[in-house]
Formats: C-alpha cells, sequence, structure tokens
C-alpha cells in the first residue's frame, strides 16, 4: 500500500504541506477580542491621565509656593520644585547650604524634582543644579539680582521680611 | 506596465498597529492564518482545538506587540506565541486522554481494533503523526512541513540544533515504522 522508508516520508511531507485553509470568521473573532485590549497606543493614552496630575501638581505647588505659607512659625518648611522630564539627577543648592550640591538632592516623581528643607526667617538665594553640571533658576520665583557667581539663581523669603 | 499592488510588509504593518491602527492588524491576521492554522491542526491534531489555540494566540501576539523586537520577523514571533500555545493545549489534552484511559494496554488495544478499519492515506498520516512524540512530532512539522532552518527552530523551541536534528532523524524513522504497521493491518 505504501512506499518504504524515506519515499514514505517524503510523500508524508508533501501530503501535510498541502495549503489548508482555515476558518476565515477567525479573523472576526480575533478583532473583535483585540477590541476589548487598549491598543499601544491607547494604553499610552490612559497614562496620559496620571502625567496630567503630576503635572497639576507641580503647577499647584509652583503658584501656590507652599513655602510662604508659614510665616508666622520660626521656621518654615519649603518644599522645593523644578519640572524636568530630562534630567538624569537634580540637587537645591542655596545660601541655606553653603552651596553644597551634596546635602540636599531632590527625588523625582513624573520628571517633577522635589524636596523639602527647613529654614529660619530670612532671604536667601538659591538654584537648581542639573545633572550635576547646570545651573538653573527656579522659574517660578523672583530672579536674584545681586548673584555674583554669574550663574542663574532665584531668591526665597522666609518669615515676611522683603528680597 | 500596468499598476502594481505591493502588500505593505510585516515591519510596516506592525509600525501602524503600534500607532493605533487596529485594522493594519487584520492584516496581519490574515496573512498568517492559513499557515500557521496548518502547523496548528497538525500539531495537536484536532481542528477546534487548532483553531482556538490560533485565536488566542494571535489576540496573545497583540497584546504584547511591544515586545516584538524586530518587527520584520514578526511571522517568526508570532510562530513562537503558537508552539508555546499549542504545546499547552497538547499537555491539556493528554492529562484529559490519562482521566479516561488509564491502562496503555487497552489504548494500544483500541488503536490496533481501529486499524482493522480500512484506512486512507490521509487518515494513515494523521496517525501516524498523532503517536509521534510531541517533541518529535514538533521539531518534524517545524523543519519539514514549514520549511524553518534548524537555528530558527532553535530559537523558536529552546532546544539545540543536534537535539533537533536527533529528534526529526527519530521522527522519520517512527512515521516509517508506523506507517509500515499501517500498511500491513
Amino acid at each position: 500500500m505504501f512506499e518504504q522508508d524515506d519515499e514514505t516520508v517524503e510523500r508524508v511531507i508533501q501530503h501535510l504541506r498541502r495549503p489548508m485553509v482555515m476558518d476565515p470568521g477567525l479573523d472576526a473573532r480575533v478583532m473583535r477580542e483585540i477590541a476589548r485590549v487598549p491598543s499601544p497606543k491607547r494604553r499610552a493614552r490612559l497614562l496620559l491621565p496620571l502625567l496630567a496630575v503630576a503635572a497639576v501638581l507641580a503647577t499647584v505647588l509652583i503658584v501656590a509656593r507652599p513655602w510662604s505659607w508659614n510665616r508666622a512659625s520660626k521656621t518654615d518648611v519649603l518644599q522645593f520644585v523644578l519640572v524636568a522630564p530630562q534630567a538624569a539627577s537634580v540637587t537645591l543648592v542655596g545660601d541655606f547650604n553653603d552651596w553644597d550640591p551634596v546635602r540636599s538632592p531632590m527625588q523625582t516623581a513624573h520628571g517633577v524634582w522635589a524636596t523639602v528643607v527647613r529654614l529660619a526667617p530670612g532671604r536667601y538665594r538659591y538654584a537648581f543644579l542639573v545633572n550635576g553640571v547646570e545651573w538653573r533658576a527656579d522659574p517660578s520665583a523672583p530672579a536674584a539680582k545681586d548673584d555674583e557667581f554669574g550663574t542663574p539663581s532665584s531668591v526665597v523669603t522666609v518669615g515676611g521680611r522683603g528680597s | 506596465m500596468g499598476i502594481d499592488r505591493v502588500e505593505p510588509s510585516d515591519a510596516e504593518l506592525v509600525r501602524r498597529v503600534r500607532a493605533g491602527d487596529t485594522v493594519a492588524y487584520g492584516a496581519l491576521v490574515s496573512r498568517y492564518r492559513d499557515r500557521l492554522g496548518r502547523f496548528a491542526v497538525h500539531m495537536i491534531g484536532d481542528r477546534e482545538d487548532a483553531e482556538e489555540a490560533l485565536q488566542d494566540s494571535f489576540v496573545r501576539a497583540y497584546r504584547s506587540l511591544a515586545r516584538c523586537d524586530d518587527p520584520a520577523r514578526f511571522g517568526a514571533w508570532l510562530y513562537g506565541i503558537l508552539v508555546n500555545r499549542c504545546r499547552t493545549t497538547g499537555a491539556r489534552a493528554a492529562r484529559r486522554r490519562r482521566m479516561f484511559v488509564h491502562d496503555a494496554h487497552a489504548l494500544d488495544g483500541a488503536a490496533h481494533a481501529d486499524q482493522s478499519d480500512r484506512l486512507d492515506w490521509t487518515d494513515a498520516v494523521d496517525r501516524a503523526l498523532a503517536r509521534l512524540a510531541p517533541d518529535y512530532r514538533e521539531a518534524f512539522l517545524l523543519k519539514h512541513v514549514e520549511d524553518l532552518e534548524y537555528g530558527e527552530i532553535a530559537e523558536l523551541t529552546g532546544a539545540g540544533v543536534s537535539a533537533l536534528k536527533m529528534r526529526v532523524k527519530r521522527a522519520r524513522e517512527q512515521l516509517q515504522k508506523y506507517l509500515r504497521e499501517a500498511e500491513h493491518v
């Protein structure tokens, strides 16, 4: 009935290689299934609200400037915020930490960098050091006009004494 | 002369899907449905289970499309997903069979009884293929029917090339044996 050995196997192979037509309805079933799955782009869109919340929070912190809320107290707790999504590191430097880039590292969440420091009443110049090399003033604070170092810096006043 | 219709490449279709064009995925499904379906039917031995495995593989591939490192090789990547899915289905089917038949000799006896029926070539091939160990059947189909290189099969299955060559050789020997047996029934 059947040829022997390799010839038999070759015949099996040719038999199995015949084109096979699957149920074309399978396409529709697959497409219905994936319609329930967020597409790669839709998944990215789902992340946008989270990023928007982070951005709104950052804006509130910058505009409301919570470090000016507790002026009555002897020391104020201030939160400094910088939006820098591309940065690998940001540190806060100023008069209050002797411009030491090690003492006030900032933490990030979705590109929003923040750190908290406690300051006695007074006027302080400060800046952000991005990636260890780039000096940036605080875009939401007054610029320091008396900075002798030639790099951008800002001014914050604690306890009601003016800048 | 005339208008040449150029089908978009796999890479182009994958790019469109990633950009949110779900319809482009339909083109990929249509492109690979029959070829992958043939492998699934031969591998699983049951058309309905094979279609379920194929459908599930397409959906899994869509969910994981971001992990397809080389969109130009979407087909090979999809094969990998289907191979795994067929293994799962095969293992489940084997467990199901064990639940009903606990006596291997009884199973052999049933097979011989079946063989007393008149066999045509298709039946004989299907039965011989079904009697191969799953890893032999998988290697044989990928090498000789789907025409993949041993290196590609190694990538899909995780087995070494020499192990695969051995499996294909054993599969060929066993197919010959099983078909000779069928011939003499």
